[in-house]
């Protein structure tokens, strides 16, 4: 069964909540970084903002397997997203699209001019999970 | 990779003002995994870290650890976007103590205020709760931190300076 997208992941990838993502270089060193978009290709992939995290796109070129968490603070849920790197695109509707989206979340959040986006990286699904907050913890 | 002290300024950092935190691992065919992680801790000789790892993201860590040792943490101060990253060696893993827990409780009130303000009307519970119940605690041996704040210097490896390597 090939995964795909479900339609109630959309408002945890359009909330401008910071997502996160590990990678793994080619010689086994993780590494997380926080990235500010996951965008919604259709559903079975999508694309991420390349701005900063050099690492991260040095490690998915050498090993093309990513981890991307997405959390809802409202929905209290977080989804985790098990993907592959296919390709970059430096123009076309998908950068145009994350390029304003960028400059948006920029612009709320007092990074305008910091961040800028190089490329849109296209990254097929490889599965798909939804955890639940437990709730709160309670000191023993 | 040797084991290095966390400086002044990112200890500070890490006990005074972070608020968020993520591991990562990896299996042994290189496949990354994420980890929540609800609270840290500094050891006594600045060279070791802890982080409680969340109940909830606790799937594959211990077996890619002792596959392989390879622990990544970043650590975030929200909203001001103050970013380090501390990769290492597992050491080894352990249930928490109650000193762990009120380290994680610390936190979250660090969290919840640091969210307020975007969240003017979210109850209470709603904030604290993103900070999510810890299931165990990781050991290990830090040996190089890296700025992950965006900006031009993100990814620069602070400790040890490049120019050591």
């Amino acid at each position: 069964m090939i995964p795909t997208l479900p339609d109630a992941i959309r408002p945890a990838l359009d909330n401008g909540i910071p997502a996160i993502m590990v990678t793994c270089s080619g010689d086994g060193i993780p590494n997380v970084t926080v990235i500010s978009q996951v965008y919604y290709v259709d559903d079975r992939h999508v694309a991420l903002s390349f701005q900063f995290f050099n690492k991260t796109i040095r490690n998915v070129r050498e090993n093309p397997r990513a981890y991307v968490c997405v959390s809802d603070i409202v929905d209290q849920g977080h989804w985790i997203l098990r993907l592959e790197f296919q390709r970059t695109e430096t123009e076309g509707p998908i950068f145009d699209a994350m390029d304003m989206q960028i400059e948006a979340i920029a612009s709320a959040t007092g990074m305008s001019g910091i961040f800028k986006l190089r490329g849109a990286d296209i990254y097929r699904v490889h599965s798909v999970e939804r955890v639940a907050s437990p709730g709160v913890a309670v000191s023993r | 990779m040797q084991a290095v002290v966390i400086p002044g300024k990112i200890v500070r950092f890490l006990e005074q003002y972070a608020n968020l935190a993520f591991a990562g691992t990896r299996d042994r065919d290189r496949v990354p995994c994420g980890h929540r992680v609800s609270g840290w801790r500094l050891g006594p000789d600045g060279s070791v870290l802890t982080a409680f790892v969340a109940e909830s993201f606790m799937a594959s860590l211990v077996e890619d650890l002792e596959d392989n040792g390879q622990f990544a943490l970043t650590v975030e101060e929200f909203p001001s976007h103050e970013t380090y990253q501390f990769k290492g060696r597992y050491r080894r893993h352990r249930p928490l103590q109650d000193e762990d827990l009120a380290v994680v409780d610390r936190i979250r009130d660090r969290f919840t205020r640091s969210m307020r303000p975007l969240y003017v009307h979210a109850p209470e519970e709603l904030l604290r709760a993103f900070i999510l119940k810890p299931g165990v605690a990781v050991e290990f041996d830090v040996g190089e931190i890296y700025l992950q704040t965006p900006g031009p210097g993100a990814g620069t490896r602070l400790v040890p300076p490049p120019e050591r390597r």
